[in-house]
C-alpha cells in the first residue's frame, strides 16, 4: 500500500517550481512569465502557504527581475537552483557529523534533507539505525524508510502513536522543515512536534535540517506563518474501500509548529546553530538586521507596472 | 470437552472482534455462564471444577494483556469454592457470571454520571481510541449542555477511532476525527482529554492504547487535564506483587500489507498496542467507586477487589494456577 496522497516535500517544491519557472523563462515571453511568477505564488500560498524555500525562491526571482530585468534570468534561477542544493546537501553533511556511529536515529515524514542526511552517514561510514514514523495522514514515512533500506540501514517503522514508546530507544532525533520563523520556531510536517516534546521528555537531542532559504523573512515583522490544513478525505484509506461511519468529519493539519525550546541544533549549510540565533546567522550573511523584504504584494504590483497584466 | 459456544467467545476475543475491556471481561463472564450451562461432562463437583478451570484458561490466554478478562475469570470461578454440589457449583457460576455483567454494565453508568460532573460548561474534550467508559462520559456531559466539541483520534493501525466517531455521532455529539500525529496541533484548543484503560497498574500507572501516554504528556505540556475512566475490574492485581505489564505486539500487517512487508525485508515494522501513562500525567481516575488520584489505585485492589495482599502473596500468579483458586 502506497500513501495515496504523495505531497512533495518542501525541497522538492522548491525543485519543481525552479524548473516550472525555467521552462516559461526559456519561452522568452517577460509578461507570460511574470503572470506564471503571480500564479505560482498564489497557489503556493494557498496550498503550501508554509513552504518557505519555494516562496523566497519566487521572491528572488520577482525581485531579480525587477532589478536587472529579463536577461540572464534562465541563468539566474539555474544559480539558485545550484545555490540551495548545494545549501541543502551542506545543511545535511553538517547534521551527519553530528551522529556517532552505532547510534540509533529517529524521524518522521520523508523530507529530501533527511535522505540526503541518511546518505551522508553512509558515505561517512557511520553506522546507524533508523525508527521512522509512518507519518499519517499522507504515511511517507514509508517511503522513508524504503529509502533508508535501498541505503543498507536498518529501519524500523511504527505507528505516530508510538513515537513515546520507542523515544527511549534512540539516541537523536533528525527533522527535516518546512519554514523557520524569526524566533527559531521551527515549521515541520504534523507529529514533528509532538515526536520533539517526547524528545525533550525523554532528554533526546532534536536536530532539524534546514537550508536558510527556509527562512522566513516576513516572520521579522510580526507576520505569522500559516498552516494549512486538510479534510477528511486524507484519511480515507482508498484501496481498502474503508467505509467511514456517517457524517464523518475530520480536521487533518499537515504542518506543525516546534516551539525553539524543543530544538537542540538547525543543521544550515552555515553549520549547525541554536534556532534562537537565526536572526544573528542573519545579519552576518546579509550585513544588517532586520532584513528588509518588499511584500510579495508590492512585488507583484511593481511586475505588473513593468510588464503589463499578461496577454 | 469445552463447548462450541464458549470457543466462539474465546476466538471473538483473540481476533479482536470482540473488544474493550469491558466487553471482553463480560464476553469472558458470559462464556464461563455458557460454560457451567452446557456442562455434559461426568456428574460429580471435581470434574465440573476441573472442567471450569479449563474454560477460565482457555479464555485468559486470548489476550494476555487484558487484565479485566482474568479478574473476570477470577470473579467468577472464585465462587466455585462454596459449591458443595456439582448443581451448585453449576448455579454459583451462573449467578457470579450474572452478577459479574450486572455490575459491569452499571459500573460504566456511574463513571459516566462521576466523569461528567468533572466536565465544565463549554468544554473542547479530546478522546483516543475507542473506549465505552469514556464515551459515556463524554456523552453524558454533553447531554448536561457542557459539551461543545469532541476530538477523536483515528488511532492507527485499527482505526478504533472510526467507532468513537460513530459511537458519539449516535449520541448527537459534535466530534472531529484527527490523526494521530495532530493531538498536540489541537490540545492548545481542547479542555479535558477522556480516555480509557486496558489495565491501572497498583502504583497508578495506566496501560492504554498505544499513544495515550503522548497524549497525556502533550496534554500535561499544555495544562490540559488528563482523566481515566476506568472500571475497578481493569486493575491489576498482580502489579501488585511486582509483575510488568506484557506489552503485546501485534501482527505488523495491521500496519502495511504482507505484500509491502515481504517486499522490504530490511524493514522491521514494530506494532506495540499499548503504552504506560505515568500517574503524574493523570489527573484522576474516574472509577464506580468514585474519583481518585492514579496513585490511590491500591485502595480499589484491596478494598474493592478484594484481593488482599496475603491472597497475592500466596498465589505467586493467580491466573497460571486456577486450580488453587476453586479448592
Amino acid at each position: 500500500m502506497k500513501p495515496h496522497t504523495l505531497r512533495l516535500t518542501g525541497s522538492e517544491l522548491f525543485f519543481k517550481v525552479a524548473e516550472e519557472l525555467i521552462d516559461v523563462a526559456k519561452k522568452g515571453d517577460p509578461g507570460r512569465f511574470v503572470e506564471r511568477v503571480v500564479e505560482l505564488y498564489r497557489e503556493i500560498s494557498s496550498t503550501r502557504p508554509a513552504s518557505m524555500a519555494s516562496l523566497n525562491l519566487l521572491r528572488a526571482v520577482a525581485s531579480r527581475l525587477l532589478e536587472r530585468g529579463f536577461e540572464g534570468l534562465v541563468e539566474f534561477i539555474e544559480g539558485l537552483v545550484k545555490e540551495y542544493d548545494s545549501a541543502l546537501q551542506r545543511a545535511a553533511e553538517i547534521a551527519a557529523r553530528r551522529v556517532v556511529s552505532g547510534e540509533k536515529i529517529m524521524t518522521t515524514s520523508n523530507s529530501l534533507a533527511v535522505r540526503r542526511f541518511l546518505k551522508s552517514l553512509v558515505e561517512l561510514g557511520k553506522k546507524v539505525e533508523l525508527y521512522v514514523a509512518e507519518s499519517r495522514p499522507g504515511r511517507e514515512g514509508l517511503y522513508l524508510a524504503e529509502y533508508a533500506e535501498s541505503l543498507g540501514i536498518p529501519t524500523t517503522l511504527f505507528v505516530d502513536s508510538a513515537a513515546r514508546f520507542f523515544i527511549k530507544e534512540v539516541d537523536k532525533v533528525f527533522i527535516g522543515a518546512e519554514a523557520i520563523a524569526a524566533n527559531g520556531a521551527v515549521v515541520s510536517k504534523i507529529g514533528a512536534g509532538l515526536i520533539s516534546l517526547v524528545s525533550k521528555e525523554a532528554r533526546k537531542r532534536v536536530f532539524v535540517i534546514a537550508p536558510t532559504m527556509k527562512f522566513s523573512y516576513e516572520t521579522i515583522h510580526g507576520e505569522l506563518l500559516k498552516l494549512p490544513e486538510g479534510g477528511s478525505k486524507l484519511l480515507v484509506d482508498v484501496e481498502s474501500g474503508e467505509s467511514l461511519p456517517e457524517g464523518f468529519v475530520a480536521r487533518v493539519p499537515l504542518y506543525e509548529v516546534i516551539p525553539p525550546e524543543y530544538v537542540d541544533g538547525i543543521a544550515t549549510e552555515y553549520g549547525l546553530i541554536a534556532p534562537q540565533a537565526i536572526p544573528i546567522l542573519l545579519r552576518n550573511i546579509y550585513g544588517t538586521y532586520p532584513i528588509s523584504v518588499k511584500p510579495f504584494d508590492a512585488l507583484i504590483s511593481e511586475l505588473h507596472e513593468r510588464y503589463g497584466r499578461g496577454a | 470437552m469445552i463447548p462450541k459456544s464458549v470457543e466462539e467467545i474465546a476466538v471473538g476475543i483473540k481476533t479482536m472482534k470482540i473488544r474493550g475491556a469491558g466487553k471482553i471481561a463480560r464476553a469472558a463472564a458470559e462464556a464461563l455462564k455458557k460454560a457451567a450451562e452446557e456442562y455434559t461432562g461426568p456428574h460429580n463437583l471435581a470434574s465440573f471444577k476441573k472442567y471450569m478451570v479449563e474454560a477460565g484458561k482457555l479464555l485468559v490466554s486470548t489476550r494476555p494483556t487484558a487484565v479485566s478478562l482474568p479478574n473476570a475469570v477470577v470473579y467468577v470461578l472464585r465462587r466455585l469454592r462454596d459449591a458443595l454440589t456439582l448443581e451448585e457449583g453449576r448455579d454459583l457460576v451462573i449467578k457470579a457470571a450474572d452478577e459479574f455483567i450486572k455490575t459491569s454494565e452499571e459500573a460504566v453508568k456511574r463513571i459516566s454520571e462521576y466523569g461528567a460532573r468533572r466536565i465544565k460548561e463549554g468544554s473542547v474534550i479530546l478522546t483516543h481510541c475507542h473506549s465505552t467508559a469514556a464515551v459515556e462520559v463524554i456523552a453524558r456531559a454533553y447531554r448536561e449542555g457542557r459539551v461543545v466539541k469532541v476530538y477523536s483520534t483515528e488511532t492507527r493501525p485499527f482505526l478504533q477511532g472510526r467507532i468513537t466517531f460513530a459511537h458519539l455521532r449516535r449520541y448527537g455529539v459534535p466530534v472531529v476525527q484527527i490523526p494521530d500525529s495532530a493531538v498536540r496541533y489541537v490540545m492548545h484548543e481542547v479542555d479535558y482529554v477522556v480516555v480509557g484503560a486496558d489495565t491501572v497498574t497498583s502504583n497508578g500507572a495506566v496501560v492504554n492504547k498505544i499513544g495515550t501516554s503522548q497524549v497525556a504528556l502533550a496534554a500535561k505540556e499544555a495544562r490540559v487535564r488528563v482523566y481515566v475512566a476506568a472500571e475497578s475490574y481493569k486493575f491489576s492485581p498482580m502489579t501488585l506483587i511486582g509483575e510488568l505489564v506484557k506489552i503485546e505486539y501485534r501482527d505488523p500487517e495491521e500496519i502495511a500489507p504482507r505484500e509491502w512487508l515481504n517486499k522490504h525485508p530490511g524493514i522491521r515494522v514494530l506494532n506495540p498496542v499499548f503504552d504506560v501513562t505515568p500517574p503524574e500525567y493523570i489527573d484522576a481516575i474516574v472509577t464506580e467507586y468514585g474519583v481518585l488520584p492514579p496513585q490511590a489505585a491500591i485502595l480499589i485492589l484491596i478494598d474493592k477487589l478484594g484481593w488482599t495482599i496475603e491472597s497475592i502473596r500466596h498465589s505467586e500468579n493467580i491466573y497460571e494456577n486456577l486450580e488453587k483458586l476453586v479448592e
